[in-house]
């Protein structure tokens, strides 16, 4: 097999592990409920993949809200996502947890999740400040959705990472809704990448349900980033196929009838198309029975006690 | 860790010079700390609070950033997380609530939110308080508002040793601290330890006027008021205790009980305004846990419940004088 042949194949790994995962909790919030909000990511797995391939693991990661395909990409096992998506003590936040959560393991350079949107530019721009200050080669990934987009934060942290030429590359999720709101209601131009040219770096627009393609644009703003040539900016367009959580019954939507073809494509069925049935239908179904496993042992992990309430507010 | 100052060698300077002292001195210390604010390299800062410090240091780690709040307390925290120690400046004070989700919900939550797996050992220094016709977006007194945050240390330094040793122990805690500065007494001289492993320890309050028959519990310039107000106090007989808190978190409760249990009448003296102020929490506090001690109600005297007016005559009419000081005291001592 040829790298190329390889990389596909490992993307896709992640990605058929994503959309199993996806697919499980659906399964899972529709039959037993939930100890919070589920914001799934299902239609989006194959960019959040393909984006955080091209990582190492040194690399700092800050992801969106948007499901648990970032986390797991950057190497997150199943059992410690089940855990806290459960609000066990076996999380990554040691049961502090449940629903949407904040997904945690600075050892992998997962460096936590924002409940505020937008709050994750500052803090990553300040990462690969920390990395620029250490001489450190590190290169920072932030994910945001177009909503969060609209956000000042974004605004100062980018002006101050083209300024520094900071190793950062912000990728923007454009699934074309914020929450009840289009995209074409909140912004004046067509792109978010448009915005970047503001802050002296490159704006890219890449096919978001393509998961090579913005694995080879993400790859390029990583050199890039890490080369000493400062941020860029990559917009993948995609298409958020469920409601922001699970259970939102989608009212305000009135898009189904008039889908973007291209944006509407399965990340799993383009990936597919670059590979054989006997190379995909086994990582199917071993994805399939990890989710399974790992999920049993999340679920037969202790519940979080009262104690935990009240711990690390303060690093002694 | 040493609080005594008699103790060390001292030499004279400014509240400014001694911060200046000890961010110079923990640079040298620890090659992680590092410092980014608005003017606060080739000018050295708007009140000259870091000059010196880019030629020593130079451009990687003193750093002038555009006017961008929400990044400079948002990328500390994300610098703090990724293991280097920034110190960064707010112009003023008044500027956090700029930054609020970063100094509110990010280094007061994110260490508890991600089950302590993250650190954000950051020191944002933000001037605070009257300085002269600066106006009411200029002046004002922050603390009470980052009271009600848990995850933040909040110092409020009140002389120049003070705000040397503290900003020693802000930059060496592993926990963000807003360190806050009071513009007026920037200019304010006094004997300050030169040994660089001097410091201040956090939740020790410091009794600056020992006394019998009263305790003021005053921060930052209304330290000095206090004590003037009990000099003045002294001379018909009221002896009055001032205690400096100097951290409300930590908040030194002890040393508090010892006084109010020998004086059992406090008063509470702050420049922010009254209404939700700093001092309502202590007083609710002290009837809490002191009930019995006392005789008389805890008074708080505070600034107005009106924003500060720019006119530089004018806005001194809404914080506490001496005077109001003075006459509050012979007030309760009388009752």
């Amino acid at each position: 097999m040829t790298d190329t042949d390889n990389l596909v194949l490992e993307i896709y790994r992640n990605v058929a592990r994503i959309r199993a995962a996806e697919l499980f909790l659906q399964t899972y919030i529709e039959e037993h409920g939930f100890g919070g909000f589920w914001h799934p990511g299902l239609g989006q797995e194959g960019l959040q993949a393909g984006a955080v391939q091209a990582l190492r693991r040194s690399d700092y990661l800050f992801q969106a809200h948007r499901g648990l395909g970032y986390a797991l990409s950057k190497g997150l096992s199943f059992e410690r996502i089940f855990a806290d998506l459960l609000g066990k003590t076996t999380g990554t936040v040691g049961g502090k947890g449940g629903g949407t959560v904040h997904f945690v393991d600075p050892a992998l350079g997962i460096l936590g999740q924002g409940g505020t949107l937008g709050s994750n530019f500052p803090l990553g721009v300040g990462a690969a400040l920390s990395a620029q200050i250490l001489g450190e080669d590190r290169v920072v990934a932030i994910f945001f959705g177009e909503g969060a987009a609209a956000r000042g934060t974004l605004y100062e942290a980018a002006l101050q990472a083209g300024v520094w030429k900071l190793p950062v590359v912000f990728v923007c999720e454009n699934n074309g809704w914020a929450i009840s709101a289009p995209f074409e209601r909140h912004s004046p131009t067509k792109n978010v990448a448009d915005r970047a040219a503001a802050f002296g770096f490159p704006g890219i627009v890449v096919d978001g349900q393509d998961a090579v393609a913005v694995h080879a644009a993400m790859s390029e703003a990583v050199e890039r980033a890490r080369g000493g040539q400062g941020p860029s900016l990559i917009e993948a367009m995609t298409l958020r196929l469920r409601g922001h959580y699970e259970g939102d019954r989608q009212r305000y939507r009135d898009d189904e009838g008039a889908l973007d073809p291209v944006r509407s494509r399965d990340p799993v069925d383009v990936l597919r198309t670059r590979l054989d049935a006997e190379q995909y239908e086994p990582i199917d179904r071993a994805a399939d029975e990890e989710v399974e496993a790992a999920f049993a042992l999340a679920l037969a992990a202790p519940d979080a006690g009262p104690e935990v309430a009240f711990k690390d507010v303060w690093a002694e | 860790m040493s609080t005594t100052v008699t103790e060390a060698q001292t030499e004279e300077m400014t509240y400014a010079q001694a911060i200046n002292r000890a961010l110079a001195e923990e640079m040298r210390r620890d090659d992680r700390v590092w410092m980014m604010g608005q003017d606060i390299g080739a000018m050295g800062g708007v009140f000259g609070v870091t000059r010196g410090l880019l030629e020593e240091f130079g451009e990687r780690r003193v750093r002038d950033t555009a006017i961008v709040e929400t990044f400079i307390v948002g990328g500390a925290a994300g610098a703090a997380m990724t293991g280097t120690i920034p110190v960064v400046e707010l112009q003023f004070a008044d500027f956090l609530f700029i930054a609020g989700d970063e100094v509110l919900n990010k280094l007061a939550k994110w260490r508890y939110m991600h089950g302590g797996q993250l650190e954000l050992p950051a020191v944002v220094r933000a001037p605070m308080g009257l300085v002269g016709g600066v106006g009411a977006e200029h002046s004002q007194c922050p603390e009470a508002m980052l009271l009600n945050a848990p995850g933040l240390k909040i110092v409020l330094p009140a002389t120049p040793a003070d705000a040397k040793g503290l900003l020693k122990t802000a930059i060496r805690d592993r926990n963000p601290v807003i360190f806050l500065e009071h513009k007026g007494l920037y200019r304010v001289k006094g004997e300050v330890p030169v040994d660089e492993d001097f410091t201040v320890a956090f939740g020790q309050a410091a009794v600056r006027r020992e006394g019998n028959d009263l305790t003021i519990i005053a921060t930052a310039m209304m330290v000095g008021r206090s004590l003037e107000a009990a000099e003045r106090l002294a001379l018909d007989g009221i002896d009055v205790e001032v205690v400096d808190p100097r951290t409300l978190v930590p908040f030194d409760m002890e040393t508090i009980a010892t006084s109010v249990e020998k004086t059992s009448k406090v008063m509470v003296v702050h420049e922010a305004p009254k209404t939700g102020g700093a001092g309502g929490e202590i007083a609710a506090r002290i009837q809490e846990e002191l009930f019995f001690h006392l005789d008389g109600p805890v008074v708080r005297i505070a600034g107005a419940d009106t924003p500060i007016p720019q006119h530089p005559v004018l806005e001194q009419l809404v914080i506490p004088s001496v005077e109001a000081i003075e006459q509050a005291a012979r007030e309760l001592n009388a009752l």
